[in-house]
């Protein structure tokens, strides 16, 4: 098991982000956490990476309890992906990409460069290596701050609303990328809005609603036979 | 006409007193240069120190000692700043007026650089330390890597502001004896009773200075502008 999380609440002053969340997640499930906005998704997908820490509650990533302290020893193993790419500005897209394992002594520079430059070319944008993040489009942006998670071999992915800053005609070839990244032996949790591509590339679908996980099931489950009116309502509101 | 010409001589040609405010330029050149120095390295040691603490809530009471450095060094005039450390700190040591010149120049701009590089940290968006941190990278990895590159090419003028600043404060080095431009100024105009060619050959000197500073700090922008 990759994570066991049991009671996990999560206040912003006097607002329960998260309240009593229990959760299992397995090596390699492919997860999308949908939910309005508000509903805790992301606060929760941070909490796995202990960019926030919880109120109460406790979370085991492979047996070992999960704190700022102990996150050292798993750093760099749990990749994430955000909403507005955060890519490095002073970087140009190569150094973006190798800069953490070569730091982090995962690869040897050369290494780091010659994997750099394949994955460039998987994602066709090898002749931007030199360029800086910000003469590329969002899209772009994106592609590029998938593969650097991916530079770093790790055994998560969090997705932070990946496609929600893009222009809508950039959204596809992001979405095509991860779907490309999930065939990989990689945990994935996607907090999204996008339900299409949510049916295309989960396993496991998690609905959740005011800090709470309302519904937790196969994605066919999920979206042809929602059980609770919160998840129906949803739906049809986004269909 | 001729009055002019020989005040002019009389200002510079004779005695070789050009030489006079050769010897106070150096030493405006010496004392400005070696503390912009002093003050950018105080300067962004405080201001990393304070962030540190930000950061990780570490280093509490070095990071609270840094505050109030900077507080107390921007709270009172330089030149008291400047006369204490003569006349009080360094009363009895036989230190040279242009080593305390340095120092107090240096300690004083070090309070403005620091709350400088702290804009420019703080004006980071919080997300580029979240994606160093899910990358693996420590505090040290992420400010050397990412922050500070970031922040100085944003602050790059103010920098510039702060440089130009202090070496026209530099002028009033002469209240703790040291001939420095102005005061060498000061001293030919009581020979000569004409306070025009000195005076004004001074002023062109600093915006000489300055205009080259300027030019510097400009073509440093460029150079750190490619890519943010």
């Amino acid at each position: 098991m990759v994570y066991k999380i049991r009671d996990l609440s999560k206040k912003f002053g006097k607002h329960y982000a998260l309240k009593n969340i229990d959760l299992d997640i397995n090596e390699n499930e492919k997860i999308v956490i949908i939910g309005p906005s508000g509903s805790g998704k992301s606060t929760l997908l941070r909490c796995l990476n202990t960019l926030e820490i919880p109120t109460n509650g406790k979370i085991l990533y492979h047996d070992m309890r999960l704190t700022e302290h102990t996150y050292k020893n798993v750093q760099g193993k749990i990749g994430m992906v955000f909403q507005n790419f955060q890519l490095f500005d002073n970087l140009t897209v190569i150094d973006n990409l190798t800069l953490a394992p070569v730091l982090n002594k995962i690869m040897s520079k050369e290494e780091a460069y010659e994997t750099a430059k394949e994955y460039l070319k998987q994602i066709h944008l090898e002749d931007k290596e030199n360029t800086y993040p910000r003469n590329l489009s969002g899209g772009q942006k994106q592609r590029v701050a998938i593969v650097r998670t991916l530079m770093m071999n790790p055994e998560v992915i969090l997705f932070d609303e990946p496609t929600s800053a893009l222009d809508p005609e950039m959204i596809e070839e992001v979405l095509t990328l991860i779907m490309e990244v999930s065939k990989k032996n990689i945990t994935m949790i996607v907090v999204t809005h996008e339900l299409k591509f949510a049916y295309d590339f989960a396993t496991r679908v998690i609905f959740m609603d005011k800090g709470k996980i309302v519904e937790d099931g196969e994605k066919e489950q999920i979206f042809n036979n929602p059980k609770t009116e919160r998840l129906q309502k949803f739906l049809s509101n986004i269909k | 006409m001729n009055d002019l010409k020989e005040i002019f001589y009389k200002t510079f040609i004779y005695d070789d007193r050009y030489l006079f405010f050769l010897e106070g330029l150096k030493f405006t050149l010496i004392i400005a240069f070696f503390s912009v120095l002093l003050g950018l390295f105080l300067g962004i040691l405080t201001s990393i120190i304070r962030d540190y603490h930000r950061e990780t809530k570490k280093m509490k009471f070095f990071s609270k000692l840094c505050d109030i450095y900077v507080y107390v060094i921007r709270g009172t005039p330089t030149i008291l700043q400047l006369m204490i450390l003569y006349y009080v700190v360094f009363k009895s040591a036989t230190l040279s007026p242009i080593i305390v010149g340095i120092l107090a120049f240096g300690i004083n701009s070090g309070a403005y650089v620091s709350e400088i590089f702290r804009a420019g940290f703080e004006g980071i968006d919080k997300g580029q330390r979240e994606a160093s941190k899910t990358l693996g990278l420590n505090y040290i990895k992420t400010m050397r890597y990412v922050i500070f590159p970031q922040a100085l090419a944003k602050i790059f003028p103010a920098l510039g502001n702060e440089v130009i600043t202090l070496v026209k404060e530099t002028s009033i080095a002469g209240y703790i004896g040291i001939v420095e431009l102005i005061k060498a100024a000061d001293i030919i105009s009581s020979r000569t009773y004409d306070y025009f060619f000195p005076l004004v050959v001074s002023a062109i000197v600093y915006l000489f200075l300055t205009y080259i500073l300027s030019k510097v700090m400009k073509y440093g922008e460029r150079k750190l502008n490619h890519g943010v």
